[in-house]
């Protein structure tokens, strides 16, 4: 019991972030895209950097998924379950 | 929204302070009497107060409180070095080591009645991210100087212009994220709680949502002192 909640822990330590990083990405990037559009251009763009913030938000919500299996936390974790 | 009794509150209207009535206070005074500014400082002083009463004569053969510290600290120790080097646990363990029971007491202080979690307001969460996003900028700008940009600019020099922007925005997510993330299980867990005990309290109906609520502080804590160890480790070491 203590090391199937140890375990528990770590996987949702290591994993449990992932929705939240991956929508704060495309946020990110939404937010940005409509901010050039409507206070940088003063609407004059619109909606073509919002379309194209959104894209660069979704690009950046996929590496950071990248970006969490590589950390060394999760790697040490598969070592762990493999050997 | 029903107000939670908050005992700290109560006293401090008693002896004439003013308590702001929504979240956030309009003067000085106020301000500093706001629910999670007050329940800040009582962790702090917890903290403070435990640790000098288990730790005021240390001894080469540990009692129960000195045992509890360095089963916490000693362990705490090794998961830093194993995440971001020796060097760099030597030189930020003790804020790191400050956030990750600062958080863990915090989470878990709402959990019992008259009290409320201080990381249940943005504002405290946005404040220990902000912390940690510079901080582990000024590692990266120390370790690299001017060569730190590279951290942004992706693996293949070709790829620059569309690698740059995802690079930019995903490290501004993590701004977003760590902050919003401790902040979203906590408010939660804290109203879950709340409106529970205002239907069905005399029914024990909010324990199971306790028992959760150990493992989301618990749990929450973890993650924003792993994370903020992964970025400290990944802005130290060099560009892939």
């Amino acid at each position: 019991m203590a090391k199937l909640s140890t375990e528990l822990v770590n996987l949702l330590g290591n994993y449990g972030h992932i929705g939240f990083t991956f929508v704060a990405a495309i946020f990110v990037g939404l937010g940005g895209g409509i901010y050039l559009d409507e206070k940088v251009f003063d609407g004059r763009t619109s909606p073509w950097f919002t379309f194209i913030g959104l894209a660069f938000g979704i690009a950046a919500g996929f590496k950071s998924l990248f970006d969490i299996l590589r950390t060394p936390a999760a790697k040490s974790d598969d070592k762990d379950t493999e050997g | 929204m029903e107000h939670p009794i908050l005992f700290i509150s109560i006293i401090l209207e008693k002896l004439g302070l003013p308590i702001p009535h929504g979240p956030v206070g309009n003067t000085f005074l106020e301000k500093l009497c706001e629910p999670y500014m007050t329940y800040t400082w009582f962790v702090m002083i917890f903290l403070v107060v435990v640790g000098k009463l288990t730790l005021s004569n240390v001894e080469m053969i540990p009692g129960k409180g000195q045992n509890f510290w360095e089963l916490v600290i000693g362990g705490m120790n090794d998961f830093f070095n194993d995440n971001m080097g020796k060097e760099l646990t030597d030189k930020l363990f003790p804020m790191i080591a400050t956030f990750a029971l600062y958080i863990a007491v915090a989470n878990l202080i709402g959990l019992i009645p008259g009290f409320m979690s201080p990381t249940s307001s943005i504002n405290t969460t946005l404040a220990l991210t902000v912390i940690v996003w510079v901080t582990h900028h000024i590692i990266g700008f120390r370790a690299h100087g001017v060569g730190y940009i590279k951290h942004f600019l992706g693996p293949i020099p070709i790829l620059i212009p569309l690698m740059f922007p995802i690079e930019l925005i995903s490290n501004i997510a993590r701004l977003l994220s760590l902050s919003i993330r401790l902040f979203g299980n906590i408010m939660a867990k804290e109203t879950l709680l709340g409106i529970l005990f205002m239907l069905a309290g005399a029914y024990f109906a909010p324990l199971p949502i306790m028992l959760l609520g150990v493992l989301v502080s618990v749990v929450q804590a973890m993650v924003f002192v792993l994370l903020t160890v992964v970025y400290f480790g990944q802005a130290n070491e060099h560009a892939h």
